[in-house]
């Protein structure tokens, strides 16, 4: 007992700093940060459809490129699962694989056109229960399966999920022309009182890029069923596909309800004040010119006075950006747009919010989140007019639009 | 002797005491109170901060609590309280270390790691534990402004992202909602007898009551703003947003060029964690040297076995969180006022030290 005491008295304050050490790099290593690429498969991207047993998963896995291949860029390749829960999926492609998935680099979770048809969180659960999954990454839905999406063969990328994710850029986003989302703020909607949302809609197109344009030197290739994982590239042979994503899917109780047609998607766009340095067309005297959006002040309100009634504003501060028509020197040193075509573009807007407003209320869908506006401002009147607000709501558009020079 | 002083411990009411109800309490308090979370929080504040007021009244005796129990009760007596109070601290420290452990595994690893990534806290748990409380007035010195500049950064990344009208419509989740955020989150509020460990350490001075509740309060007042901003980023999905404070900050938009600059401040806290965990279990020990004797020997021993006893729990309860957060914060959840009431208030009555006659 003596001889513990001493020793204890001369243990030095450095073991002890040893020791902190330790639990510093325990708590903060993240392991080092290794990871063995030769087990792991680092999602990028996941492609969900409906089957009649459960569900497909499609995963774009991130692969190092073999040196000999000089472009930059990244390579991946597609490996699929089955199973009636994306959990089954996951746990298939790795007892088929051998690759542990990994979902924190996970970017986009792309849904097919018939996943769509019934509630999607049967198969979104799974990304927003698992922690190590980022719930800031973007959700999409495209036409026809999700599979074939992602196993196409992009113009512009080597991987077709990092074309697609490029179509939702910053950029993207404020010329109004795209609707994005994350998989947050649609959970947000789908277990808020409004029990709505919207998600992008992503066609893709054939593009002709000659033999060897387009694209770098990766590989993405796709392996079907049961998560096996092809060879060989296929990308000299296959059809080289650019995407869009101008439309929106609307929905409510998960459910799709609608899909927004382009105008349709730039007023809600508008209506949700995201775009700035926008354009969009107008006519003057029925010849086409396009407007540039400097200024982008959209919202929706409800006046509960009497009967409940939604107002549509936006407030647009405009420049002429160019005519469709040959012009005098004088007018194109003179940015500012006529009267006429403020006019008309008042009409067109007033038209998509209108068209927007009805597909909205026909379908039941609360885009707008018209209920949960009421539930906040009272839950007396919420109480009342919950099951009859779309229906009854009366609509007042009042768009506004602003010239300078 | 050497005392903590009162600035250390104003310091420890307001910056290092919070920390403590940043990890789970959020997203369990909205599963209760929804949009309402933020009465059931200013509830125990506000009774804690009273408690504080009480605890730091029965300070002026400039008396331990054990030493008060004796003059009061005898020696016996005074044994079985402490005994009795070092169970509740080993009790109350259990939740949160393991919440520190889901916490450092989740967000601080990107697959599930081995055990073993916590466990090395327990070697410093084992030291710290055997340390006197005036050592840590110097590291609440330290950790202040740490705990600080976390707190002030997450908050800076976050609170313009925070929609705070999701808080309305105020009493929506009703009475039951209130009380159930209330009663089950008080498991995550025992600072008040944390406190009632340390008096004798410190030389009570004129003031220092109220100033104590007030700092306390302060702390509190930044929870409630933690609170508004998590509710109003994550509204109706927040109840499942575990590590709260660790998920707020990462949708700020610079972090997509910067990188998770966030996990700067998330260190800082952590680190902050770290101490604020040790501090029941160091009062534990320090009540089992007052029963069954004291000195540096046995003191580091009971830090030892205390701590080696943790460690096993923390490990055999590894898959066993949900059940045991629910049984401490909800089905057990009276354990904590009754002690938290109770003690303070006991402390108040008891007698001070008689005074010597002068002959």
């Amino acid at each position: 007992m003596k001889k513990f005491r001493e020793f204890l008295q001369r243990v030095p304050i450095k073991l002890y700093i040893l020791i902190f050490g330790v639990l510093l790099l325990s708590f903060f290593s993240n392991d080092f940060g290794l990871v063995d690429i030769q087990k792991t498969a680092i999602i990028l991207a996941a492609g969900l459809d409906r089957t009649e047993t459960g569900v497909h998963l499609t995963a774009q896995i991130a692969t190092p490129k073999g040196s000999e291949r000089s472009s930059c860029g990244t390579a991946s390749v597609d490996i699929e699962g089955d199973g009636e829960t994306v959990s089954d999926c996951i746990a298939e492609i790795y007892s088929k694989t051998g690759w542990v998935p990994k979902l924190i680099f996970c970017n986009l979770i792309l849904l097919g056109e018939n996943t769509l048809k019934e509630d999607v969180f049967d198969v979104l659960d799974f990304f927003l229960r698992n922690e190590y999954m980022q719930d800031s990454c973007l959700i999409a839905a495209c036409e026809g399966t999700a599979r074939d999406m992602l196993t196409s063969v992009s113009a512009i990328e080597d991987t077709s999920s990092l074309a697609l994710e490029k179509l939702f850029s910053d950029a993207a986003v404020k010329s109004g022309r795209v609707m994005k989302n994350s998989l947050k703020e649609f959970a947000i909607g789908y277990h808020g009182i409004s029990q709505s949302g919207y998600m992008p809609f992503i066609r893709s197109q054939d593009q002709d890029c000659g033999s060897e344009s387009g694209g770098g030197s990766g590989s993405s290739s796709s392996g079907s069923g049961g998560g096996q994982q092809s060879g060989s590239s296929a990308q000299g042979e296959e059809q080289k596909k650019i995407y869009f994503a101008e439309e929106t899917v609307i929905f409510s109780r998960g459910k799709m309800s609608a899909l927004l047609n382009r105008e349709q998607t730039f007023a809600f766009s508008l209506l949700k004040s995201k775009v700035f340095a926008g354009t969009f067309g107008a006519e003057e005297n029925g010849k086409p010119l396009t407007l540039s959006i400097l200024k982008d002040e959209g919202g929706v309100s409800l006046d509960m006075k009497n009967k409940p009634k939604a107002k549509f504003s936006i407030n647009l501060k405009v420049r002429l950006y160019n005519r469709g028509v040959p012009s005098p020197i004088e007018d194109v040193a003179d940015s500012k747009v006529p009267d006429k075509a403020i006019q008309n573009a008042k009409e067109k807007l007033e038209k998509d919010m209108r068209e927007l407003w009805t597909i909205c209320r026909d379908n039941d869908c609360d885009l707008f989140q018209l209920k949960r506006s009421l539930y906040r401002s009272s839950l007396k009147k919420y109480g009342e007019w919950k099951d009859l607000l779309l229906s009854t709501a009366e609509a007042e558009f009042a768009p506004n639009i602003e010239s300078i020079r | 002797m050497k005392q903590i002083s009162s600035r250390q411990l104003y310091f420890f009411l307001a910056a290092i005491a919070p920390v403590g109800k940043l990890v789970l309490m959020p997203s369990q308090l909205v599963h209760f109170a929804k949009n309402d979370l933020l009465f059931p929080i200013a509830t125990n504040y506000l009774l804690q901060a009273a408690l504080v007021f009480c605890v730091l009244l029965a300070a002026r005796a400039n008396e331990t609590f054990y030493d008060m129990l004796c003059y009061t009760f005898g020696k016996v007596v005074a044994k079985i309280v402490v005994t009795v109070l070092a169970l509740f601290l080993f009790y109350a420290a259990l939740l949160p270390l393991l919440e520190q452990k889901l916490y450092i595994q989740s967000v601080f690893y990107d697959t599930l790691p081995s055990s073993v990534a916590f466990s090395s806290f327990f070697l410093v748990s084992a030291y710290l534990c055997s340390k006197p409380l005036v050592s840590y007035g110097r590291v609440w010195d330290f950790l202040t402004p740490v705990s600080m500049i976390g707190f002030f950064g997450i908050m800076l990344l976050s609170v313009y992202q925070a929609d705070f009208v999701a808080l309305q419509p105020v009493g929506a989740a009703g009475i039951g909602g209130y009380l159930n955020g209330t009663a089950f989150t008080m498991s995550w509020f025992f600072d008040s007898v944390l406190l009632l460990t340390m008096i004798g350490k410190f030389r009570y001075q004129k003031g220092m009551a109220w100033k104590g509740a007030l700092s306390y309060l302060a702390g509190g007042a930044a929870i409630l703003l933690f609170l508004a901003t998590f509710y109003g980023i994550f509204s109706d999905i927040a109840s499942r947003q575990l590590f709260a404070f660790a998920k707020i900050s990462k949708y700020f938009s610079g972090i997509t060029v910067l990188g998770r600059i966030d996990y700067l401040f998330l260190f800082m806290l952590t680190l902050v964690m770290v101490f604020y965990c040790v501090l029941p279990v160091r009062a534990g020990v320090e009540f089992l040297g007052h029963a069954y004797g004291e000195g540096r020997y046995r003191t580091t021993l009971y830090s030892i076995g205390i701590n080696a006893v943790l460690l096993t729990l923390s490990i055999l309860l590894d898959f066993w969180f949900g059940a045991v957060n629910t049984a401490i914060s909800e089905t057990l959840f009276w354990i904590f006022p009754a002690f938290c009431i109770l003690l303070p208030l006991t402390a108040l009555l008891l007698r001070r030290k008689p005074r010597e006659k002068i002959s």
